[in-house]
């Protein structure tokens, strides 16, 4: 069974070999000409600096000038993003399907192996490159994206940062996989099968990210005057699910928005702060946050769902490859 | 050894087809006595035919006396034939041709010929071997 | 005598249309039987089911005496060769064989080898490029080498042309002289059938129609030829399959089950093709005349 699944699945495997290296010296080359730049514009000091005040005008010019210089490098990143979702179109979805479109389960279902054995082994080595290709693409884009995160000052937990790096991209292409087997098995012809993997992958994945993963735990609450100190530490990497200022009632009156004042302070017009946006005494903001220190607990809750999805699609596969004729 | 040939277009059963074209290579001498058969996998697989009707043809012979089966060697000829009618044959032959310049002289055709040869025979000689002739005959 | 394949009331649905029902029948060992029956008539479904492919939804199927789905014992000792002899086109000749040895406990890769040497199929070729008729030859020569005790091929020479479908008949019933396997192959080229098989199995909109031993059922089966049949049972025939009737005459092809006396009849033998096509047509013809605008 070794032999077959590698003699099937040799060419596919070379080509995402090929893939793979063309990408990872991609990486190399753009992650070091990052670095190289992050450390010349003197970014590690704005970055250990970024809650002073004082960092001033010249970090935010060489932020701005960081940002200029690779934000066509950022477009490589949206490669990363569907790299799993590739995996499953192309590993994933042919697996079953393209035996039953040629009709050659029939042969290799009738010698001397059960189905159940052919789908272990298959569906073990195939997963098991699977886990090993996005391991290695998960660290290396961790890597290659950090001088990025902190050169943008983008929080990691930013949709697009999230998932991308760690372990997350584990979770993805081994869901990804699993989906194109079971859709295969479903709809057992290549491009049905390709067609309901792609949907099914970026349906899943919009689904979660969007509306489960900010209520994976309680968020938390924090509140601070808009006048005095007390505002939240920004290089803490928390994730602001949603904040806005409330009026003594605590009704939200200004939403997305947040007042600071210094303490002592007043408005030019000698009125109190934040009174000319209808602020009245009592006034505070409100956020409602995910700390950044649960990053990487949202990193394995994420992959631990997809993993148990992967699972979960995998066993209904094996079920229903026993009923193909 | 001979070869065997089938004709697809006869009514004969198959493995008949095959014992009369034993019979008739013996009776003109082709086959004696301590020949091999054609083995069953070749006949089989030469005119893509069931082995069990090679087997069944063999199994005939046997028992008509003209063949017997050696276990892992095949099936040899025992008895021919030709034996006591070949030298008559001649003899036989020229009477024939002898009645059969009367007959034309009498002015029947070829085929009146053929059809009074036929008839004659099968009202007076008795129907040979166990093969069904009533789709013709009927 | 031991049966390599007995069905009793199997039944086999997709949705809700029966694609078998009924099927009672018991092939002996030894035998090579036809399956016969127009497209749709189940032909591939009981195939499927022998080989474990699919599960009965009603009744039992046992090959070798053992139910066959999900039997991995049962299928080392079945050969099978599916309809359009599926193969993985991308492999050589010598990687299919390579590859049945690591699938298959009991494998004679001799056996395919020296098989396919001898009908001059070059090793080193992707199947795919070979001819319909070699990929056949190929297709066949797997199944064999499992040195199987029952060989199931469907539809294996449909789509072969004449010279390659009679080579794989000439190796198919070489293998079986050699090996005494009992095969069952489906088929609609009735000449074939005749020439190559002494059982059969008539298969006609999910139903068996008829089984048995080629010998006894051309003798069993009769035409009949006398006066116009008014359905007065005739003393001899146990069956009127089917019948053709002008004004004054009346053509019948009977199952007898015993000399047929009356000399009213005229009796004639019928061929095997003749046996098969009987069994296949649906009664009396209903014409549609009115569908076609036509007069009738």
């Amino acid at each position: 069974m070794i032999w077959l699944t590698w003699r099937q699945h040799r060419r596919e495997a070379l080509f995402a070999l090929a893939g793979l290296a063309v990408i990872g010296t991609l990486m190399v080359v753009t992650g070091l000409a990052m670095r190289t730049a992050f450390n010349d514009y003197g970014l590690p000091e704005c970055v250990a600096r970024a809650g002073d005040a004082g960092a001033g005008s010249n970090c935010n010019r060489a932020f701005n000038q960081f940002y200029d210089q690779f934000s066509a490098v950022s477009l490589a990143g949206i490669l990363f993003l569907v790299l799993p979702l590739l995996v499953g179109l192309f590993w994933g979805a042919p697996l079953v399907a393209r035996e039953v479109e040629q009709g050659t389960h029939r042969f290799v279902w009738t010698q001397g192996v059960s189905r159940r054995r052919w789908a272990l082994v298959k569906f073990g080595l195939v997963g098991a490159a699977a886990l090993v290709a996005s391991v290695g693409y998960g660290l290396g884009v961790s890597w290659w994206v950090s001088p990025l995160n902190q050169g943008w000052r983008q929080n990691r937990f930013d949709a697009f940062f999230f998932d991308m790096q760690g372990v997350a991209p584990v979770g993805y292409t081994l869901f990804a996989v699993a989906l194109g087997i079971f859709a295969g098995t479903v709809w057992p012809r290549m491009l049905p099968a390709m067609a309901a993997t792609l949907v099914g992958f970026v349906g899943v994945r919009v689904a979660l990210a969007t509306l489960a993963r900010p209520r994976y735990l309680p968020a938390r609450e924090l509140t601070y005057p808009v006048q005095g100190t007390g505002e939240p530490d920004p290089t803490g990497g928390d994730w602001i699910l949603s904040s806005g200022v409330h009026d003594a009632s605590g009704r939200m009156v200004a939403p997305n928005a947040q007042v600071i004042c210094p303490p002592g302070a007043s408005g030019p017009d000698g009125r109190a702060c934040g009174a000319e946006l209808g602020l009245g005494p009592g006034a505070y903001n409100w956020q409602l946050y995910q700390p950044g220190s649960r990053y990487w607990l949202f990193q394995t809750i994420e992959t631990g769902i997809f993993v148990a999805l992967a699972v979960l699609l995998l066993v209904l596969a094996i079920r229903r490859i026993r009923r193909i004729a | 050894m001979i070869e065997f040939v089938l004709d697809g277009r006869s009514k004969v059963n198959t493995y008949m087809q095959l014992v009369q074209q034993v019979k008739q290579a013996l009776r003109v001498g082709l086959l004696a006595p301590g020949d091999q058969l054609p083995k069953v996998r070749e006949v089989a697989q030469a005119l893509a035919i069931n082995p069990n009707t090679v087997l069944k043809a063999y199994r005939e012979l046997e028992i008509e006396g003209l063949a017997e089966g050696r276990p892992g060697v095949g099936t040899f000829v025992t008895r021919t034939l030709a034996g006591a009618s070949l030298p008559n044959q001649a003899e036989l032959r020229d009477d024939l041709v002898a009645w059969l310049h009367r007959a034309q002289a009498a002015g029947l055709t070829p085929e009146d010929i053929t059809a009074l040869v036929e008839t004659t025979m099968r009202a007076s000689l008795p129907v040979e071997g166990p093969a069904r002739q009533s789709a013709s005959a009927g | 005598m031991e049966a390599v394949l007995e069905t009793d009331q199997l039944g086999k649905r997709y949705g809700r249309q029966w694609a078998l029902r009924d099927c009672t029948l018991r092939l002996p060992a030894g035998r090579i039987a036809a399956l016969v029956g127009p497209n749709g008539a189940g032909k591939s479904t009981l195939l499927h089911l022998a080989v474990g492919l699919s599960r009965p939804d009603a009744g039992v199927v046992r090959v070798l005496g053992e139910p066959p789905h999900h039997n991995p014992a049962v299928l080392a000792q079945v050969g099978f060769v599916a309809q359009d002899t599926p193969l993985y086109r991308d492999f050589t000749a010598t990687e299919l064989i390579t590859m049945g040895g690591r699938l298959n406990r009991r494998w004679d890769a001799t056996l395919a080898r020296t098989r396919l040497a001898d009908l001059g199929i070059p090793p080193g070729k992707p199947v795919g490029k070979l001819s319909g008729g070699q990929r056949a030859q190929v297709a066949l020569a797997l199944a064999l080498a499992k040195r199987p005790r029952l060989l199931l091929l469907d539809e294996p020479v449909a789509s072969l042309d004449p010279l390659a479908r009679r080579e794989f008949l000439q190796t198919l019933m070489g293998s079986v002289a050699d090996t005494g396997t009992s095969v069952l192959l489906s088929s609609h080229l009735l000449a074939d059938v005749e020439r190559v098989c002494d059982h059969l199995i008539v298969l006609h909109a999910a139903q068996v129609r008829l089984g048995g031993a080629v010998d006894d059922l051309v003798t069993a089966h009769r035409r009949l030829v006398g006066p116009r049949h008014d359905g007065a049972p005739i003393p001899g025939v146990a069956e009127i399959v089917r019948g053709s009737h002008t004004d004054r005459q009346s053509t019948l092809l009977v199952r007898t089950d015993g000399p047929v006396t009356d000399p009213l009849w005229t009796e004639h033998d019928v061929a095997l093709e003749d046996v098969i096509l009987a069994y296949l047509v649906d009664g009396e013809t209903q014409t549609n005349h009115a569908a076609w605008g036509v007069p009738a």
